[in-house]
């Protein structure tokens, strides 16, 4: 606990020191990029790393606060500073409708269910051209007023500051709600839905905690997005999206609050990296997910963990070598309950 | 009158081919508990080949889906016991970014093989019109769907009436007992996952040979066969085909009589309602659920 608190403050303060070393606008970019997919990838990981249920469905959040800012801003004219805890709120609101329906629901369901409704919404993006201009998206998201004399440069800078504070505010509340009781009341379903019952922890009020929460926080990274790159389209609820934030949180360790940074981290830059290698750079990504299913099955962080079990035992290890965490018995169970 | 005839045989026959590509993910998804988001690209798979057996090495379409099934079986056995052996006891995630992983290889990488055009796979018969009474059809069509018949009467016969369909419902209802008794389940799985690979990529060339084939259709492919699978239940045959045709059916009125735009919402409406309302799929026999 201690050791995640140091990462995470180590990590802030590190990404604080960036905008002051970097002049360079691309690397400035590619920053931004890595702050706001780690508030995505700290978001989902609040359901997929502490309720343990795998959820495909995360890219509606995202694109609801997209959405929800770009409306509010263009035909609305309200300031950023408004539109991005609506667009937040506004998405809350539909995880708890979502989560109302879908957290009754386990194992392959809860997969399949959650992506219909990213793909529900994504297909009324595209068909309800009064609200949402359709396929052509909307253009044009108003920069804040301060950036109207600002540079190029000024302006990444500007918006670099706006996604550290919100990482900062997703892993202040992703921490509290981790070790609260809430949380420690999630993490008991994740590990066994019957005992966590038996002691009287309601999975639903707390699941649903979690998602409530995780929606909130991707809802205002995408109203943030839609500020940044001032164009929100239907691509916002598109699998790929999806597949990038999953791909972040398992690299990195889901069920850890700073595997996802790593995860974010790691991504971001591969993606870029492998842009060098063009056409073939989809077909390595891909490679790339099937190496670290196989070979890293509990994330960068679950390996380093693992690494540190084993050179200073806890106590009650001490007598045999570490192993690695047993398999969870949930995941059997869960696919046949009455 | 005559329109809604027309419609609902629209809709029985889309249904039956969205059956067909569904029936390799109800033995995937349904028996071994792999959420195969690769199936789309499998399918993909067998249309591209079909196309480059009957263009590019000159086979008659029958040959050619012979080779595309012999081939594709292959893979697919292979697919399972170097790939998603290693994951087998891990729970769904690890079997969920696997197949995401492999459907991004195999779709990107047969995007550099063959580029984004539709290919025509060479169709076996005319695609003339045929009329019953007031509704026209191809005959290319009709005859696809008697394929699909075929191919679902050969994959039930495979699972009730075989050895190898015996081992496979052992192994899925208890691995551990099946093991004891003597089934390699290893190899069981392995089959099982193969013959859903078989399944969906002659799906995908004999559709190919109606539609087209092309490289980006995986995603799609997928999401309508999960939306299938789910409504008429896992790992019930039945439940799929039933699945299938009420997915086209309800499409095909809905496209009809409603709006043309908004068609693909019904079959996520559908499911969001099945799982709601009756999570074990409309026709499972067991009461299995969420």
């Amino acid at each position: 606990m201690k050791f995640e608190r140091n990462c995470l403050f180590a990590f802030l303060a590190l990404a604080a020191l960036v905008p002051f070393a970097v002049r360079d606008q691309y690397v400035l970019h590619i920053a931004i990029m890595v702050l706001f997919y780690a508030v995505l990838a700290t978001s989902l990981n609040l359901v997929v790393g502490y309720v343990g249920e795998f959820s495909l469905g995360h890219t509606a959040f995202l694109g609801t606060g997209a959405y929800a800012a770009a409306i509010l801003s263009t035909q609305y004219g309200w300031p950023m500073w408004l539109t991005i805890p609506v667009a937040g709120l506004l998405s809350a609101l539909v995880g708890a409708l979502i989560g109302a329906i879908t957290l009754r629901l386990q194992g392959p369901f809860f997969v399949i269910v959650t992506l219909s409704f990213a793909e529900v919404l994504r297909l009324v993006a595209d068909n309800w051209i009064g609200l949402t201009n359709g396929p052509m998206g909307i253009a044009g998201v108003p920069q804040p007023g301060v950036l109207a004399e600002a540079g190029n440069l000024a302006s990444k800078q500007f918006y670099y500051a706006v996604a550290w504070g919100l990482l900062a505010l997703a892993l202040y509340l992703s921490w509290r709600f981790v070790h609260s009781n809430a949380g420690r009341a999630a993490v008991a379903i994740r590990e066994n839905r019957y005992v966590a019952q038996s002691i009287g922890v309601r999975p639903l009020t707390y699941s649903m905690l979690a998602l409530v929460l995780g929606a909130l926080l991707s809802g205002m990274a995408g109203g943030f997005y839609a500020h940044y790159i001032s164009f929100v389209g239907p691509e916002m609820f598109r699998f790929a999206f999806m597949v990038s934030m999953i791909i972040m949180v398992l690299v990195g360790g889901k069920g850890t609050l700073v595997g996802p940074l790593i995860g974010a981290l790691l991504v971001t830059f591969l993606e870029e990296y492998l842009r060098e290698a063009k056409e073939l750079r989809l077909s390595i990504f891909g490679l790339a997910v099937i190496a670290i299913v196989l070979f890293l099955p509990q994330g960068l962080m679950g390996f380093a963990g693992r690494r540190r079990e084993r050179r200073n035992p806890a106590p009650a290890a001490a007598t045999g070598p570490a192993t690695p965490p047993a398999p969870k018995v949930a995941h059997h169970a869960s696919g046949r309950t009455a | 009158m005559d329109l809604l005839l027309q419609y609902l045989a629209n809709g029985l026959v889309t249904g039956s081919f969205y059956a067909l590509s569904a029936l390799g993910l109800t033995l995937i998804l349904g028996l071994m508990r792999v959420v195969n988001f690769a199936h789309g690209e499998l399918y993909m798979l067998g249309g591209v080949m079909g196309w480059w057996a009957t263009t590019r090495l000159g086979l008659d379409f029958f040959s050619g889906l012979v080779l595309v099934a012999v081939a594709m079986g292959a893979f697919g056995w292979l697919v399972d016991r170097f790939l998603i052996e290693r994951i087998r006891d891990q729970g769904e995630e690890a079997g969920i970014l696997l197949t995401i992983g492999l459907s991004i290889f195999l779709a990107n990488t047969a995007l550099l093989a063959v580029g984004t055009a539709p290919l025509k796979v060479e169709a076996p018969i005319s695609a003339a019109p045929a009329f019953i009474g007031p509704i026209v059809l191809t005959k290319l069509r009709l005859f696809a769907v008697a394929v699909c018949a075929l191919m679902v009467a050969a994959a039930w016969l495979t699972i009730h009436k075989t050895r190898l369909g015996r081992a496979m419902r052992a192994t899925f209802q208890d691995p551990t007992a099946a093991r004891l008794v003597g089934i390699r389940t290893a190899n069981v799985y392995a089959s099982t996952f193969a013959m859903g690979t078989v399944i969906a990529s002659m799906a995908g060339m004999l559709l190919g040979s109606i539609y087209s084939a092309q490289v980006a259709v995986g995603g799609l492919v997928s999401m309508k066969a999960f939306v299938v699978v789910i409504l008429g239940g896992m790992g019930s045959f039945a439940g799929a085909i039933a699945g299938g045709l009420l997915l086209g059916v309800a499409e095909a009125l809905w496209g009809g009589y409603v709006a043309t735009g908004w068609v693909d919402i019904i079959g996520f409406a559908l499911v969001i309602l099945t799982l709601v309302f009756r999570p074990y799929g409309l026709f499972a026999k067991r009461a299995e659920r969420a």
